[in-house]
């Protein structure tokens, strides 16, 4: 630790004091909220099965990264990082088959069947697994 | 000829010196420029603006941080540029990351586990400070590749080119702006590419409060941004935009593509503790965002430890669909500081991308230990596991260990 004396302006030279209880207070209530966060939810799944909400709320954080199907990278051809072009590289690529979940490539991706899973990093919950279904069981629009 | 007047000249002078010095820098060589929040308090640092040259930290360290990361973090040695054996102009401060990784990766499935190794990061950092009050920060290098370029890449819908050339084509600027900023502590403003200040910004960019606020690898924006630092709080006020969908993927981020603000307000206690308030506010084609949330510090002194934690909720609207989910995503752990030069975290976080649909959680553990043996050396042990979906005995788990040797300049 340095001498105080030589802090620059400012610095707060050695710990001291004691810490004051709000501090405490808002650190437990900060892991008491994410706590209580955990098993949140309903068993009914209302999502829209859409792709404009699967790609804003699934594909685009979880796939769309900079090594990986970001617009820089492309791996396997694949751009997920906006609506569009990431209806394009599934369906009109044939990773996903309209009407047809059973066949759908995406889907045997996700569920590391014969493949590498992916995402590789952060598996996708089941059900948002079910939601792609949902959406290409739908016939798989740009909707 | 007309001769520029000898201030005038100067200035010139080293700005093309300070320019001429990157290009050939960023040429030679082939991306993170994050800060370590551990280091707060437990250093005796009050702010992250004393060790970093960015007002909200991150990226490259001070003449201070260097000192510092020799005499307080290390073990031992010299943190100054290149070891101490070259000390670069009053001006010009430069810098450079690299860092190595191995891991092993298990996601179950047909091909789990795996293993890499890769070069994680190479960046390269420059400042150039044109008088006391106006500098020009630039950073740049070439992303990390985790899984082999392979020329072809065969999945179960077919095999096909892998368009992921060279570190040349791989290379990026995650920062470079303009900053006034007359003091260490005052007021500030800077324009050009960054992060917009907000959460806690670790290292780890696979960490959920990176990764789903907008903060993940390459996430940066180009904004417009100013504050106050004072010794016991700041706040920092950022407007900002994505790169405009002409520049070069070179200048490109990666990520949420939306113009808004976010505002970052921490208040600190003692020299031990703090506590900040956060939004972000996010406007796009698609899609727009709308969270906040809350930072918390807590550094413990007898015990050599600092619990840092985060909590926000993260709106995200869909007009196409017209429809909406509220997800939340927090951080909560402690860091040990045993001995000096070795730092021990624990971890959970908390990822639920909608609360009102079960099952659409994710949980994850962690154990990290850093140490730093000497200045400019730090190995990295990373033990991540994550908990998909329900958590019931048949939902998708994820294992992680990370092994990374990183190197400073």
């Amino acid at each position: 630790m340095h001498n105080p004396a030589m802090l620059p302006a400012g610095a707060p030279g050695s710990i001291r004091g004691r810490f004051p209880a709000r501090a405490l207070a808002a650190a437990i209530a900060l892991l008491g909220i994410a706590l209580g966060a955990a098993g949140c939810g309903s068993d009914i799944d209302n999502r829209p099965a859409k792709w404009s909400f699967i790609s804003a709320t699934i594909t685009e954080p979880g796939c769309a990264t900079v090594a990986c199907h970001s617009a820089v990278a492309q791996r396997a051809g694949v751009n997920l990082s906006a609506r569009d072009v990431g209806f394009d590289s599934l369906v009109m690529r044939n990773f996903v088959i309209p009407g047809d979940p059973i066949d759908s490539p995406v889907v045997f991706l996700m569920h590391a069947q014969g493949s590498i899973r992916m995402p590789p990093d952060l598996p996708l919950p089941e059900v948002d697994i079910q939601l792609f279904e949902r959406w290409i069981l739908n016939g798989a629009n740009n909707d | 000829m007309p001769t520029i007047p000898s201030p005038m000249r100067r200035i010139v002078l080293r700005v093309f010196a300070g320019v001429l010095f990157v290009c050939l820098y960023l040429a030679l060589a082939s991306g993170r420029a994050e800060a370590y929040p551990q280091f707060q308090f437990s250093s005796g640092t009050n702010r992250c603006s004393q060790c970093h040259y960015s007002p909200a930290g991150g990226g490259l360290i001070t003449s201070w941080g260097r000192d510092e990361s020799g005499d307080t973090l290390s073990l031992g040695g010299d943190g100054a540029f290149l070891h101490g054996a070259w000390s670069p102009p009053s001006w010009l401060a430069l810098g450079a990351d690299f860092r190595l990784a191995g891991t092993w990766n298990d996601v179950g499935g047909d091909q789990s586990p795996q293993t890499a190794f890769f070069p994680m990061q190479a960046d390269l950092y420059a400042r150039v400070a044109f008088n006391d009050s106006v500098s020009f920060y630039v950073s740049g290098g070439a992303h990390g590749e985790v899984r082999p370029k392979e020329g072809t890449a065969t999945t179960s819908a077919g095999t096909f080119s892998e368009d992921f050339g060279s570190v040349g084509d791989r290379f990026m600027s995650r920062e470079h702006y303009l900053m006034w900023r007359p003091s260490a502590t005052g007021p500030y403003a800077r324009i050009g590419k960054f992060y917009a200040p907000y959460g806690l910004r670790f290292v780890e960019h696979i960490f959920y409060v990176r990764r789903f606020t907008g903060y993940n690898l390459y996430n940066e924006t180009y904004n417009l941004s100013g504050g106050y630092v004072a010794d016991e709080w700041e706040l920092h006020l950022t407007a900002f935009t994505p790169p405009p969908s002409g520049f070069p993927d070179q200048l490109q981020s990666v990520g949420l593509r939306e113009n808004g603000v976010a505002i970052y307000y921490e208040r600190r206690f003692n020299g031990m503790s703090a506590l900040a308030a956060q939004t972000r506010l996010g406007i796009g084609q698609e899609a727009s965002h709308y969270q906040g949330g809350l930072v918390g510090k807590l550094w413990l002194e007898k015990a050599k430890m600092l619990v840092l934690g985060e909590a926000d909720i993260v709106r995200t609207e869909v007009a196409a669909a017209s429809a909406g989910e509220t997800g939340f995503v927090s951080y909560i752990g402690p860091t040990f500081f045993p001995i000096r030069g070795l730092m021990v975290t624990g971890a959970y976080e908390r990822y639920q991308e909608d609360l009102s649909v079960k099952g659409t959680g994710r949980n994850a553990f962690d154990l990290e230990v850093n140490f730093f043996p000497w200045a400019h050396f730090e190995f990295v042990l990373l033990g991540r596991y994550q908990m998909i979906g329900t958590g019931a005995p048949d939902a998708t788990s994820a294992s992680l260990i990370m092994g990374q040797l990183h190197y400073y300049l």
